[in-house]
């Protein structure tokens, strides 16, 4: 029998997230148009398309910083979509942005601290040990935006973490990022991965995608053009299409 | 440590001796004093809500005016003595936040403030309208009761409430996640910061001190009527005054009630025909010279705490 | 409360509504202007209204002009005035966050009708050029004010062809849909943002020319005219000019109608109220504008 959501009780246990035909216009452009897509625990999703394909919109749309215009996000067994930013974070989706945003005005420590609800010296130890595992333990007193771009990147990324998320939304983490930074962050969403986190993210850079995502998806022009493990994706026809052009 | 028992020493000598002033002071110096506790309560309340949060408030005389019409017409009509009168004040000015701030929170930057810089001309038109209970345009004047001395410790004890709580709030998560909507509101709801009940919790207690210091001044003029409770240039002096001192800190308000109050008093009151233009001036060189205020720019200067 | 309403009253209502809306529409166009290419709210857009009033007043009084010959003197006057004040302070909070430029504007409003009140008393003065009114049917057509009306529509639609036409006018609306592409494109944002100020100064000189004529002048009289130029802006849509002309006139029709069952007071309770559910239903205005 199908449950009130819709998903099928021999899947609940692996899915995370189920997106449904999901549609998001802008005017009279459809950024986003009946994309669907499933996600299972313990997996890493690349999302990756040309510029202007939707992936951010989409992002926007799980996260509920844009509302969907049509279509289902199921998380955590029930719906999400047309649910509050806040109430969707608090559910356990976590996710950067592709541009920083971290509050400039709050030290390094802060910026973790005001997360959680937790009791204050619980949170104060988690985000210590956060800030250790990025190597920004010395600099927890310092204002955000008096940190380095790849600092605040890795900031943002370990703010993330504070809620303890099933779910990891990560908006080109590889941007400007040097090798030695990125290959912690690589190793940083590996671990992530282990400990039993969906992550999903958005990124240019082929290499990386290639090198640690399971599943990739395709999006061109707001469409889910293709689904597959990356070495089927790369020689997909119309992947290259979209890519370079026909 | 150290430090701190000697900064709090000397926060308790000020105490100590702003609370025996009126044995020895004049009836000028007590009145003046009185109304620099009015300012602080004033600009520390406004601080509360734009200086946290970023929502900037164009129309916080609106509580000042609802608190002292709360309370003159609770002094005036119904008898109530005029404690429970400002306390009341502070209650309506809550409640009128609440009608207020619920809706109009949701709009963003330049949009919340046009829709709050309206708010005093509708509450001065509501209460000219109203003439039944408010006296209208005549105004509404209380029973001659000599309670200046009493009214000042009424008026230090808002002063020094509100900037405990600026304290409390600003070293408390509840006041860091407030800074979170001022920074990046997006990221701060992505982070699972419920934004909207935080700025409506700013709001609310942003509007408490005004009604009651509000309901103080109406009992202590003895006389209220709706262009002097609802001045436009009312919030911008708190404006002006956090600006000055340095917004989002707790000290800042403070600094700048003092020394923008003194100022009009010893400069600007000898030369009342210009008295507007030099305030214009005056605004124009702070929102350009010194945005950040006096304690805002030591503290990015010297990285001081921000507990100042 | 007059809850009788016949239908030459509402004939009447509907006729005032639209005289005075014009005037509204191109009053609130220069700060739609400033709103949309600065992103400034310009608080001291009443006040310079005022000025205008003044120049005309003088204008006529001292040297006996026409005070309709005046109109064209006022705006270039006030375009001066504005050009000034944008050089000097207002291109500094160009970039800065709302609450600078607010008080920065308001600073200047308080400046100028404290100078106002300085140099030319606070006494009430007057225009009375033409007076009476020419009654049409059930209707009575204020004469000045149906002059008004014409100048405001005229005024308007020059300034629209000067926006769609001219190559300067679309530079600015250039600058208004993006800052960064108008730059791109070789456009010296700078100098647009100068003439945009000078030119809203001159459209808010120009209602004050015509206002003049119809209500007493003093320094005060501005005030008012911002914030109803703000609430046109609101219900047409802020950076959309056309939505300036609709808002406008929806702002007189709202007035007069509300005249006939609500008090002065009342009726500026009820446009509050209409400024925050516009703002709140459709933040982009009734026709919509862009998104911020």
């Amino acid at each position: 029998m199908l449950t009130v959501n819709g998903i099928r009780d021999d899947l609940m246990a692996t899915t995370v997230l189920e997106i449904e035909r999901l549609t998001k216009r802008f005017g009279g452009v459809t950024a986003v148009d009946g994309v669907s897509l499933r996600l299972e625990a313990g997996r890493i999703y690349g999302l990756i398309g040309p510029n202007g394909s939707g992936k951010t919109t989409l992002f926007n749309c799980i996260t509920g910083v844009e509302r969907r215009d049509e279509g289902r996000v199921v998380f955590g067994g029930g719906r999400i979509d047309g649910l509050k930013p806040w109430e969707i974070a608090q559910k356990g989706i976590g996710r950067t942005f592709q541009l920083i945003r971290v509050f400039p005005e709050l030290s390094a420590l802060e910026n973790l601290l005001v997360v959680t609800r937790d009791n204050l010296a619980a949170a104060r130890e988690r985000a210590l040990e956060l800030l250790r595992f990025v190597k920004l333990e010395e600099l927890r007193d310092e204002y955000a935006g008096n940190l380095s771009y790849g600092q605040q990147k890795l900031l943002e990324f370990v703010r993330v973490l504070m809620r303890e998320p099933t779910l990891i939304l990560l908006d080109e983490p590889a941007a400007g990022v040097n090798r030695t930074l990125l290959n912690d962050l690589l190793d940083a969403v590996r671990h992530l991965r282990n400990q039993g986190r969906t992550v999903l993210l958005v990124e240019h850079d082929m290499k990386v995608v290639m090198g640690l995502c399971e599943t990739v998806f395709v999006l061109d022009h707001g469409e889910k053009i293709a689904e597959g493990a990356p070495g089927v994706i790369q020689t997909d026809e119309r992947v290259i299409e979209a890519y370079f052009g026909r | 440590m150290i430090r701190r028992g000697a900064a709090l020493a000397a926060l308790a000598a000020v105490v100590a001796g702003l609370a025996a002033y009126p044995g020895y002071a004049s009836g000028y110096g007590v009145r003046a004093t009185l109304q620099i506790f009015m300012w602080i309560v004033l600009a520390g309340s406004w601080n509360l809500i734009s200086g946290l949060t970023g929502y900037v408030s164009f129309g916080h005389v609106a509580f000042f005016g609802a608190g002292a019409y709360t309370g003159a017409i609770l002094v005036a009509k119904v008898g109530w003595p005029w404690l429970p009168a400002a306390l009341a004040g502070g209650v309506a000015a809550v409640l009128l936040a609440l009608v207020i701030g619920y809706p109009c929170l949701r709009l963003k930057g330049p949009y919340f403030a046009i829709a709050l810089l309206g708010l005093n001309e509708v509450l001065r038109a509501l209460v000219s309208y109203f003439e039944g209970l408010t006296g209208g345009g005549n105004g509404l004047s209380l029973p001659t009761l000599d309670a200046t001395i009493p009214i000042y410790y009424a008026m230090g004890a808002s002063a020094a409430s509100v900037t405990l709580l600026t304290y409390v709030i600003i070293t408390s998560r509840f006041g860091l996640r407030l800074m979170t909507i001022r920074e990046d509101e997006v990221a701060a709801e992505a982070m699972g910061i419920d934004t909207a009940r935080h700025k409506l919790y700013a709001f609310l207690l942003s509007a408490a001190g005004p009604g009651i210091v509000g309901a103080l001044t109406a009992r202590d003029q003895g006389y209220i009527e709706p262009i002097s409770v609802f001045p436009l240039a009312t919030t911008i002096t708190m404006i002006v005054m956090v600006l000055l001192g340095g917004k989002g800190t707790v000290w800042g308000p403070v600094l700048g009630a003092v020394v923008l109050f003194v100022a009009q008093e010893v400069v600007w009151a000898r030369y009342p025909y210009v008295h507007p233009l030099l305030f214009g001036a005056i605004i124009v060189a702070v929102v350009l010279l010194m945005p950040r205020g006096v304690l805002g720019l030591l503290q990015s200067r010297y990285r001081l705490p921000r507990t100042i | 409360m007059n809850v009788f309403v016949t239908p030459a009253m509402l004939a009447q209502v509907v006729v005032s509504g639209i005289l005075s809306g014009a005037l509204y529409a191109m009053v609130a166009l220069g700060l739609a202007l400033i709103f949309g290419v600065m992103r400034i709210i310009n608080v001291a857009h009443g006040p310079l209204l005022m000025l205008g009033a003044y120049t005309t007043y003088f204008l006529y009084s001292a040297l006996g002009l026409n005070p309709y010959l005046t109109v064209p003197v006022s705006m270039l006057a006030l375009f001066a005035v504005g050009v000034l004040l944008e050089r000097t302070l207002v291109f500094r909070v160009v970039d800065a966050p709302e609450l600078s430029s607010l008080l920065l504007t308001f600073g200047i409003s308080i400046a100028l009708v404290n100078l106002a009140q300085l140099l030319f008393t606070s006494d009430l003065r007057s225009v009375e050029y033409l007076t009476g009114s020419w009654v049409v049917g059930p209707v009575a057509l204020s004469k000045p004010r149906l002059v008004a009306f014409v100048f405001a529509g005229a005024l308007t639609g020059l300034a629209f062809l000067f926006l769609r036409r001219t190559k300067l006018g679309k530079a600015i609306r250039a600058t208004s849909q993006s800052r960064e592409v108008a730059m791109v494109c070789g456009i010296d944002v700078q100098r647009i943002h100068l003439i945009t100020f000078g030119l809203a100064a001159a459209l808010a000189a120009a209602g004050g020319a015509l206002i003049a004529m119809i209500v007493a002048i003093q320094p005060e009289m501005g005030q008012t005219w911002t914030f109803k130029s703000f609430l046109v802006i609101v219900l047409g849509g802020a950076g959309n000019y056309p939505g300036a002309l609709l808002g406008g006139i929806l702002l007189g029709l709202i007035e007069q109608v509300a005249s006939l069952f609500l008090t002065t007071q009342l009726s500026e309770v009820v446009a509050y109220v209409l400024l925050v559910v516009v703002l709140l239903v459709r933040p982009t205005g009734l026709l919509g504008g862009r998104e911020t």
